[in-house]
């Protein structure tokens, strides 16, 4: 503190902050009440420190720069630091009182006190402590939101911008109003009043006279915080008159009607006082404005482009009206709900007997508004346009009816509208006057009837046949002396009997009258009315009846409806034909939901790299996502446009889109959707369809249709993911996702079968208890694969949600068949339900030898391993390494290792001796298949079991086989069809003989598919016998021989 | 044969394959009847009535051949002993295949009777074979070949290139007789080109 105050000695303009510092630290955390009372004999003593003067701030600020102040430049860097770290702890300690769970008043907003205040300085950081904001001794640009005082002297009025740098210069009785009321509220009524009245009188001179406008800079009053950006390009245009300045209105984006997230009541508030609930809106809103004003000091054009500034998207439709506009509905429908809904009895009374309809419509709004409390400019022409540069190349958007004598219409550029009127007033929009405005409008609307329809921001319909009014007209002068009681902004009334009418009606009353329409003088009004009056017909359908010589209404009646239809379609045709008899069944109160919700931006989209544009879809997906919530609605079909551009010229239009190829592609999702993080993944997909160079990006929009009510999908507090709708219940509509995932999966089971059992070309086995319930499954589901075919292995390693959801569609019985399997592998291995476990067909059929199987089965757990040694190419595993080796030879039955190991020791297992548990059948002096066939249930293999006892000694097959011959027909199952089991144990038999002797004794092997072609012709049973084990046969032919065997 | 006792059983035994081999041979190459019967000579091969090549060339050809591969025998490299016969383009239309193994470790074989009878029963069932008994043209050429396992380091001047193409198509196989003996077991097959082959 010592330190402090000797340097506050130093610096005279310094000296009133460290004092208050001082003060801060002095006080105690929880002591304000006490506080208060301390400093009010101190407020005095303030007045004589307070030196903030433009030319002491400007000599300060250079202190910060010029070298023989670095010192203290980071001095106040450190004493900037420890004073936050103060405020933020006690901030800690006295929010433990506070609010709670609420959004703290003041959350976002940072205050600068610049001197002598009611309540003090210090008060006023105690309300900023207590209720979330912050408090900056030191006024800083980058941090503080708005700057508390009382009054000013006359050279910072003056020097209102360098002084400001256009932030908000407010009454202290704000902070207070707003500790009152709760929440943040508007800040324009408490500006200061030197300020307002000074800028209200000043004249537009500096605009008039076309020098470099300080139109935005010296009216902060309507112009508050989105102005900003205006200064900025004042700024900017004022150092780089080359280039043409910047429009920040986009040339056609159009906002598709919806809305990003608006306070309910409190409503005249600037951008980034936004509700509440939306906490993260408001922060990068309070950043883009920091972020604003940075650019103003860095003068940089080209902070407009999307490539400069990372807020580009936020700041856009901050400051578009078209945006305003968009947006408007649905802050007004939240603030009036009830009345968006039609009500029941209008459509009753709609047709029996007359209607009154009044439209209601605000003169030239956008230009009104802005100029409403300057009664002076009322009788002159203006225009509003957001900005007003030599160059003159920015669009108007509204124009005033002195201006429109003139000639002065909306859409023509500055310039061009100059040279009509060299007196053209040019102001600036005004957001939050028109929401201000707007919400009065409606509120005097609502307090007249309760039938009304809104169709924009500054236009009405109301329905007042059901009000007890003698006369309309007396109504509507009401309304219409009410409104401009209130808003100081006039409207004109049209009234008839229906909506169309009553819209005409209004159109030859405006500006600032009234016009009755009774049914009876409406076919004179439509006889002379000029057809493009009429809704619904624009250029291109006035320029086709003009070709059939139809100019009025009247003229338009002659043509008959069947002639219309011919010409224009049935929908066309009926509305003209209605339309020009004053016809309109419309009711009153009806709003149409919105079809899609989307932005779009094609103005000052310019792309470095893709990282930019990535940052710019993620900010146009949150963008999009808040408008969703806004509506409350989510969507299915999101459709990504790109503006390509068509040549390397920069459009006339600065930051303009200029000549653009359009392009588009779409995705839907089965589930509908207003996640942020699903948009982003969805437009990152759809803009990496394009396959476009970025730097030919000139416009992006995201639109997003097939909107559901957000209240129909209830998903609670889940995230609509992809798990959502895997691990929910099903729906209906979901149930073709799931089942498309778990074809996926199931496909995965597939392709593992194929690997595991291409070597066998043969059949499931039935026998299987996996396929008893794969047959009841077959009434279940028809589309979903049986039990059977399900690899464990696989459902093993799925996820539980996805797991527990094929359980479901197994109807549970997929959990039994898991434990099932457990049970299995773990032990005993009989029941083979997988089909890898086919090939272990001994273990199958014979309980009796299965502990000496397990060895062999489990070797099967290996997917993709040949079942056979004689698979394998000996030579290619002798190249392996020798750890790969062993760990494939371990794999192998034991009788293969050998071969594998060296096959120079082949004859080794040429001895029957040497067969391993792989060939188990052939183990032994009596082989096991013998006795396992004299135990078998069929027939046949008893048979064949019994011819081998009968051969003696030489344990060949051929003899076996041979044998055979002498058997009559019902021995070998010449009629009967046996079972596919005794075919697999045979085939079986087959192939391990071939496996085991095809090496050696190649002689034999040919002896013994001779002597069976032989005898399949005389039984079915071992035709299909030689049918299967041929193919394998020759498949090992191949191998051993590299050619096939001559059967 | 009687056999020198103070061979190594190895070299013994590669011997008695070379001899085995020739016999099996010549009687290949009669019973194709390239050759007039004058070329060859009725000898007594372990109590059966064998061809001999009296013609000097056709008998040092067949000798030499096979002498040649005695130490490659004894070392296990042959895998396979061919025949081939092939015509005028030098297309092989038949493939008569050895296949050999040698068992490297076996102790006094000689004693039993099992490979003298394995050996018999082979060459009966050779002079029976049905593919044996048709005659080819004159005009065929022949040649013997052996396949390798691995490529021999030695004297790689000492071998002759076969004359014989290669097969597009793998062949199809035709087994005659499998002798598995302890000393050696040997296979014989013959090889013709499949259907699909453009002879």
């Amino acid at each position: 503190m010592s330190s402090d105050s000797s340097h506050s000695a130093k610096s005279a303009s310094n000296s009133k902050r460290s004092f208050n510092s001082t003060n801060s630290n002095q006080s105690g955390a929880n002591s304000f009440s006490k506080n208060k009372k301390e400093r009010v004999g101190d407020s005095g003593q303030k007045t004589l420190g307070m030196a903030w003067g433009s030319g002491s701030r400007s000599s300060s600020r250079s202190s910060f720069r010029s070298s023989p102040f670095t010192d203290f430049g980071s001095y106040m860097e450190v004493k900037n630091r420890k004073l936050h770290e103060q405020f933020d702890a006690e901030a800690s300690i006295s929010s433990h009182g506070g609010s709670g769970s609420k959004k703290p008043v003041f959350h976002g907003v940072s205050i600068y006190v610049d001197g002598y205040t009611v309540p003090s300085s210090q008060e006023l950081r105690g309300y900023m402590l207590k209720h979330g904001g912050r408090f900056e001794n030191y006024f800083s640009r980058q941090r503080v939101t708005h700057i508390i005082c009382s009054n000013l002297p006359n050279s910072k009025v003056k020097n209102l911008r360098s002084f400001s740098c256009g932030l908000p210069v407010v009454k202290p009785t704000w902070v207070l109003d707003c500790v009152v009321a709760d929440k943040l509220l508007n800040w324009a009524p408490y500006q200061l009043d030197q300020l307002a009245s000074e800028t209200n009188n000043q004249p537009k001179l500096s605009a008039i006279l076309g020098l470099r406008s300080n139109l935005v800079a010296c009216d902060p009053a309507n112009a508050p915080l989105t102005s900003d950006i205006n200064i900025s390009e004042v700024g900017d245009s004022a150092e780089d008159i080359k280039q043409p300045n910047q429009e920040y209105e986009a040339f056609e984006h159009d906002i598709c009607d919806e809305a990003k997230d608006k306070e309910p009541s409190c409503s005249n508030k600037c951008e980034n006082e936004v509700e509440e609930t939306n906490e993260r809106r408001r922060c990068s809103d309070i950043q883009s404005i920091t972020q604003t004003l940075s650019m103003i000091s860095g003068s940089s054009n080209k902070g407009h482009s999307t490539s400069f500034d990372p807020n580009f998207v936020e700041t856009y439709f901050k400051n578009s009206r078209l945006h305003f506009i968009g947006t408007w509905r649905n802050r007004y429908r939240k603030r009036f709900p009830s009345s968006s809904r039609p009500s029941s009895s209008s459509s009753a009374s709609s047709t029996c007997h007359r209607n009154t309809i009044i439209h209601i419509d605000m003169d030239c709004f956008f230009v009104s508004v802005v100029i409403r409390n300057r009664p002076g400019l009322w009788d002159k022409p203006v225009v509003v346009c957001h900005s007003d540069n030599p160059r003159g190349t920015s669009e108007i958007s509204s124009a005033n009816y002195p201006a429109r004598d003139h000639g002065v219409r909306a859409g023509l550029f500055v310039r061009d509208a100059k040279a009509c009127c060299p007196h053209l007033v040019i102001v600036p929009y005004d957001f939050e006057a028109y929401e201000e405005v707007a919400d009065q409008f409606y509120s005097i609307l609502h307090k007249h009837c309760n039938k009304v329809q809104a169709m924009s921001c500054d236009e009405a319909i109301l329905d007042i046949t059901d009000l007890d009014v003698d006369d309309p007209q007396v109504l509507a002068s009401l309304i219409r002396k009410e409104i401009f009681d209130t808003t100081r902004c006039t409207a004109s009334v049209g009234i008839s009997n229906n909506i169309l009418m009553a819209r005409l009606a209004t159109k030859s009353a405006k500006p600032n009258g009234q016009c009755y329409l009774p049914p009876e003088k409406v076919n004179d009004f439509l006889k002379q009315l000029p057809i493009k009056a009429l809704p619904g017909i624009g250029r291109a359908l006035e320029e086709k009846l003009k070709g059939r010589h139809v100019k009025t209404c009247g003229e338009l009646r002659m043509i008959s409806k069947e002639s219309l239809q011919k010409d224009f379609g049935p929908k066309t045709s009926d509305m003209l034909w209605n339309h020009c008899r004053g016809i309109d069944n419309r009711l009153v109160g009806i709003i149409q939901e919105s079809k899609s919700v989307g932005a779009e931006v094609n103005w000052g989209v310019r792309f470095k790299d893709s990282k930019d544009s990535q940052v710019f879809l993620l900010s146009l997906c949150k963008e999009v996502s808040l408008r969703l919530h806004g509506c409350g609605a989510r969507g299915r079909t999101f459709t990504l446009k790109l503006k390509k551009r068509k040549t390397d010229e920069e459009p006339v239009k600065y930051m303009g889109c200029g000549d653009c190829d359009n392009l588009c592609h779409s995705l839907t999702v089965p589930m509908a959707t207003d996640d942020v993080d699903v948009l982003k993944r969805i437009t990152k997909q759809l803009f990496s369809q394009f396959h476009i160079d970025v730097k030919e990006i000139r416009g992006v929009g995201l639109h997003v249709t097939k909107l559901e009510s957000a209240d129909s999908v209830k998903h609670g507090n889940e995230k609509s993911s992809l798990r959502s709708w895997l691990a929910s219940a099903s729906p209906s509509k979901e149930k073709e996702n799931k089942d498309h995932k778990l074809v996926n999966i199931l496909h995965i089971v597939d392709t593992k079968n194929q690997i595991g059992g291409s070597h066998h070309h043969q059949p499931r086995s039935n026998a299987d208890v996996g396929n008893i319930l794969s047959n009841q499954e077959a009434n279940h589901s028809s589309d979903v694969p049986p039990l059977s075919d399900l690899d464990s292995d696989v459902l093993e390693k799925l996820p539980p949600e996805i797991f527990s959801e094929i359980n479901d569609i197994y109807s549970g019985k997929l959990s039994n068949f898991m434990s099932k399997h457990k049970l299995d592998s773990n032990g005993v291995g009989t029941s083979s339900i997988l089909p890898e476990y086919v090939e272990g067909v001994a273990a199958e059929s014979e309980p009796g030898i299965i502990s000496e199987n397990t060895a062999a089965s489990s070797s099967q757990y290996i997917d993709m391993m040949p079942s056979a040694s004689s698979h394998i190419d000996p030579s290619i595993i002798q190249e392996l390494p020798e750890e790969i080796k062993n760990g494939i030879t371990n794999l192998f039955p034991a009788h293969s290792a050998p071969q594998i190991r060296s096959h120079d020791h082949l004859v080794d297992q040429v001895k029957p001796t040497d067969h391993s548990s792989s060939h188990q059948l052939w183990v032994g002096n009596s082989p096991q298949w013998v006795e396992k066939f004299k135990s078998s249930d069929s027939q046949i293999l008893r048979f064949f079991s019994d011819m081998y006892s009968g051969v003696g000694s030489t344990h060949r097959l051929s003899s076996v086989l041979l044998k055979s011959f002498s058997a009559n027909e019902a021995c070998l199952g010449g009629k009967t069809t046996e079972c596919d089991d005794t075919v697999r144990c045979l085939c079986q038999l087959l192939k391990d003989y071939v496996d085991l002797e095809l090496e050696s004794d190649l002689e034999e092997i040919h002896t013994c598919f001779r002597l069976l072609q032989r005898l399949s012709g005389r039984s079915k049973f071992l035709l299909q016998v030689y049918n299967t084990t041929l193919p394998h046969l020759q498949t090992a032919m191949r191998e051993n021989y590299g050619g096939s065997l001559r059967v | 044969m009687v056999r020198k006792q103070n061979q190594s059983p190895e070299t013994e035994a590669s011997l008695f394959l070379v001899e085995f081999l020739k016999v099996a041979i010549t009687s290949i190459v009669f019973l194709k009847g390239i050759y007039p019967i004058g070329a060859y000579e009725r000898r007594r091969y372990m109590n059966l009535v064998v061809h001999s090549a009296r013609h000097p060339k056709l008998h040092s050809y067949i000798h030499d051949s096979l002498s040649e591969l005695v130490s490659y025998f004894q070392q296990g490299m042959v895998e396979r002993v061919a025949v081939i016969f092939f015509n005028d383009a030098n297309v092989p239309i038949e493939k008569f295949m050895f296949k050999i193994n040698v068992t490297r470790s076996h102790g006094e074989i000689m004693e039993d009777g099992a490979l003298e009878s394995s050996m018999r029963a082979f060459l009966i069932k050779l002079s029976q074979s049905e593919p044996l008994t048709k005659a080819s043209s004159q005009d065929w050429k022949w040649e013997i070949a052996a396949y390798f396992r691995l490529l021999p380091s030695d004297n790689g001047d000492r071998w002759i290139r076969t004359q014989a193409l290669q097969w597009q198509q793998p062949p199809m196989i035709t087994p005659i007789k499998s002798m598995k003996a302890d000393p050696f077991s040997v296979q014989l097959y013959i090889e013709h080109p499949d259907l699909l082959e453009p002879i």
